[in-house]
């Protein structure tokens, strides 16, 4: 009975009252709109994430097509006593605190000189963003020619001044600071252009009314200037940090995490594990704990932007 | 309501699409798209939508798909069955093969055969080949198969090249007696009878050494050193230590006495290998035989054996003395440092005389077998065949088997070594024995790599030749070595605990590759 009373309510609805809005039954416009977009996503990203993760629980058999078989927590348990991982993290750890803190140090430092110049500030910009504009598989063929002992342009200079007389790629402390050099040339630039982005924006009155209150260059710099661009200093160092978790293409090319493993981060260990060992599951086991340290680090870095009121 | 979609489908979605493609041209198509149009008009956009992805789709797949698929005409010579065929052939991006590229016409005007040549670093190489042969596609149907890093690992996708040679319908391999029994076992087998490769490179180290500085100063050093430095069948490595720091301390033509190639790399493994086997260390019990035919099960490893630890101590301080760019430069690196006047001798990679020749110090060089220890004397090989994917189509195997036939026959050896793209050495014997290359043995010659030829004879003898443990676990074990090695040189720890963690490291790397192979 109801159900044909229904019908009726619902026929003298128009005019009495708004009609109810039916429910739709399946996804709706705007889910089918993203539909195409959520499925492209899901096939390339959460569904390879899925099947990592259960590589991570196998051994992985490549020989007649890829096999799993179930090894439980082998992985995840090796990878949490592995004395070499340990030391591949904390390598990765004072590489990414000397890459990041280089690049801030010198990145924010250019910015604020070429900000002050007036005349020939975007010549001198342009030359100073080649790097970036390099691929990391060329800086890094191009570190090992310059440092190269045999014909390398730094090898002699450093050889003729008497700074360093060794083989620079063959010393462990030599190596890693290269290593890092390499990478903080490359991309400083891209730092010296957030900040230099942040520092265009900031109210011109602010910095006027500061140096009409008397405030020198540095107490100006202190407590206005960069309280007015730290929301873009974070970004900037979220934007490095995530990069610098995953350097992977100098080190490859110059000394390939020699010597003495002085150069072999996490990812250069995830990519031997993986593609040298063909130990798919325990790589899969290292690289998962990579996304979470990143996972992690994208949080702080969130959270200070919230907390700065400049991210929802 | 809807034909297309009611046609029956056919073998997936490439043949489908293919299917589709082909039913648009023609008059049937055009039937049934009237058909369509007088039920319910044109294709709705989801249709076309549908259509243009799995068409996408299929020209994606058939991008990846490589070969097309053999040609077969069973009528045909032996030589021509497969004329049309396409095969893609992955190598190390060595001088054999940059010639092999450049040379390729006579191979396809014999054949019909298109060769695709994909030439890439040794590291890359294996990866590339173990994700086709997970894949089980046989994208690449003639493979440069490393015998340790590619061979003994993944045995068992390669074709036993056997069943070819003795098919009736293709060409036989011409003399198999004439490659050198050595490198047949070392290139070509793995564990049992299978010839799953067939030589193709030879590579391997001898003692490089400046004629020049040596008769300049022969009469002084023997004076100071109480014995004839230049190389002989007596040398030792004791013996090159000492003239080694003569030069560096006496000398100034020069200012190292030797290099090393001791980057933390493959280089280290095969530089220190020839000092381990030398003064009467292993890897593994019944090392010639684990080095030339592979095992499955090797044992315990024998690194910390006192002959072991000796050879670890000789060579930390071989390097110390050494030029210090040793520690940085892998086989190139030192081969550079070599021609640009850095040290008056290195052991080095036979092939590199063709550069050595092409260089500053072109006739001025000296090729040897490297000095014995106090058991023997070990050259590394480091040659490597070419082999057939065993998990192609079957015709595709043939059509690879006639390329792998060509490209280790005699003739193509020799015209390989006269090449001025590539070069190389050739593994056939009898290659040896042609006039014109006899002739060149001696300098000045048309082919540096010949030089060499004394050098090698002697290092390929069963008991000089130097071949490192052909087992499934190689790759690990290797880097553990040359890990543990450069610990030691820059100083980290002693010779007797790098051994000992190398052995460690060893253990844990077989069970590892055990356990995988299970899987």
């Amino acid at each position: 009975m109801g159900a044909v009373a229904a019908p009726k309510t619902a026929t003298a609805g128009p005019r009495d009252a708004p009609a109810p809005k039916r429910r739709r039954r399946g996804l709706s416009f705007e889910g089918r709109l993203m539909a195409p977009a959520l499925t492209v996503l899901a096939l390339l990203s959460i569904f390879p994430f899925l099947y990592i993760v259960a590589l991570s629980f196998s051994r992985v058999g490549l020989l007649g097509g890829i096999s799993l078989e179930w090894a439980a927590f082998d992985n995840w348990t090796r990878l949490f006593s592995d004395g070499a991982v340990g030391a591949s993290w904390l390598r990765s750890v004072v590489y990414f605190v000397a890459t990041v803190g280089l690049e801030m140090f010198l990145g924010v430092g250019i910015a604020l000189l070429l900000h002050e110049i007036v005349r020939g500030r975007n010549v001198l910009l342009s030359a100073l963003l080649m790097p970036m504009f390099m691929a990391p598989v060329i800086v890094g063929l191009l570190g090992r020619f310059l440092t190269d002992s045999t014909y390398g342009l730094y090898a002699w200079v450093l050889r003729e001044t008497g700074i360093y007389t060794g083989e620079i790629l063959g010393g462990t402390t030599a190596a890693f600071v290269a290593v890092t050099l390499m990478d903080v040339w490359q991309w400083t630039p891209l730092i010296t252009l957030i900040v230099l982005a942040g520092l265009a924006s900031m109210p011109k009155s602010v910095i006027e009314a500061s140096s009409i209150d008397g405030a020198n260059y540095w107490s100006r710099l202190r407590h206005i200037v960069l309280p007015l661009i730290s929301g873009v200093l974070i970004v900037a160092l979220l934007i490095r940090s995530m990069d610098a978790i995953r350097y992977f293409d100098i080190i490859t090319n110059t000394t390939n995490g020699g010597p003495a493993d002085a150069t072999k981060t996490i990812p250069i260990r995830l990519y031997e594990t993986g593609f040298r060992f063909f130990d798919l599951g325990y790589a899969a086991a290292i690289g998962l704990s990579m996304l979470a340290v990143s996972i992690i680090l994208a949080n702080v870095f969130m959270n200070q932007l919230k907390r700065r009121g400049l991210a929802k | 309501m809807r034909p297309i979609r009611n046609q029956p489908s056919t073998l997936g979605l490439a043949s489908g699409t293919a299917g589709m493609l082909a039913r648009k041209g023609s008059s049937q198509v055009s039937g049934e798209e009237s058909q369509m149009s007088g039920e319910g008009g044109a294709l709705t956009r989801r249709e076309m939508l549908g259509m243009l992805g799995a068409g996408g789709a299929a020209l994606a797949l058939g991008g990846c798909g490589g070969s097309g698929g053999a040609r077969v005409d069973e009528s045909a010579p032996e030589w021509r069955r497969y004329a049309g065929t396409t095969l893609n052939f992955i190598s190390e991006n060595t001088a054999p093969t940059a010639a092999i590229v450049a040379n390729l016409a006579p191979f396809k005007q014999l054949t019909g055969i298109d060769v695709r040549v994909v030439q890439l670093e040794l590291a890359a190489l294996v990866q590339k080949v173990a994700l086709d042969f997970a894949g089980g596609e046989g994208a690449y149907q003639v493979i440069y198969a490393d015998p340790y890093q590619i061979l003994a690992p993944y045995a068992d996708a390669l074709a036993d090249l056997r069943q070819f040679a003795d098919d009736d319908k293709l060409p036989g391999l011409e003399d198999p007696n004439d490659f050198f029994p050595t490198q047949m076992d070392a290139a070509g087998r793995f564990v049992d009878e299978r010839v799953l490769a067939l030589p193709y490179d030879a590579p391997t180290m001898i003692w490089m050494y400046r004629t020049d500085l040596f008769d300049k100063h022969a009469e002084r050093m023997e004076q100071d050193l109480g014995f004839d430095p230049r190389p002989s069948a007596d040398s030792t490595w004791e013996q090159f230590y000492a003239t080694s720091k003569w030069f560096r301390d006496e000398s100034d033509d020069v200012p190292f006495g030797h290099g090393n190639m001791a980057k933390q790399h493959d280089s280290l493994m095969n530089d220190f290998s020839n000092l381990l086997w030398a003064y009467g260390g292993d890897y593994f019990e019944d090392g010639q035989k684990v080095g030339r035919i592979g095992v499955t099960e090797p044992g315990e490893p024998l690194l910390d054996s006192p002959e072991a630890l000796e050879a670890a101590d000789v060579y930390r301080r071989l390097v110390e003395i050494g030029n210090p760019g040793s520690v940085g430069w892998d086989w190139t690196g030192l081969a550079e440092g070599f021609m640009a006047g850095g040290m008056a001798m290195a052991p080095l990679w036979h092939e590199f005389a063709a550069s050595i020749e092409d260089s500053d110090i072109k006739g001025k060089v000296g090729y040897a077998p490297l000095p014995k220890g106090p058991k023997r004397r070990a050259c590394m090989y480091g040659g490597c065949g070419i082999g057939i994917n065993g998990t192609a189509p079957k015709a595709e195997q043939e059509a690879a088997w006639l390329f792998v036939n060509w490209a280790t026959s005699p003739d193509i050896q020799l015209s390989n070594l006269k090449s001025e793209t590539g070069g190389g050495t050739p593994t056939r014997a009898s290659v040896y024995r042609v006039p014109e290359v006899k002739r060149a043995r001696q300098p000045p010659s048309d082919l540096p790599n010949v030089l060499t030829t004394n050098a090698v004879f002697e290092a390929w003898l069963p008991e000089n030749i130097g071949l490192r443990p052909k087992i499934a676990a190689w790759n690990e074990c290797d880097t553990t070595m040359f890990t543990q090695l450069s610990k030691m040189l820059a100083g980290q720890q002693d010779p007797e605990r790098t051994m000992r963690e190398a052995k460690r490291g060893f253990v844990r790397a077989i069970d590892t590759a055990a356990s995988l192979a299970r899987a």
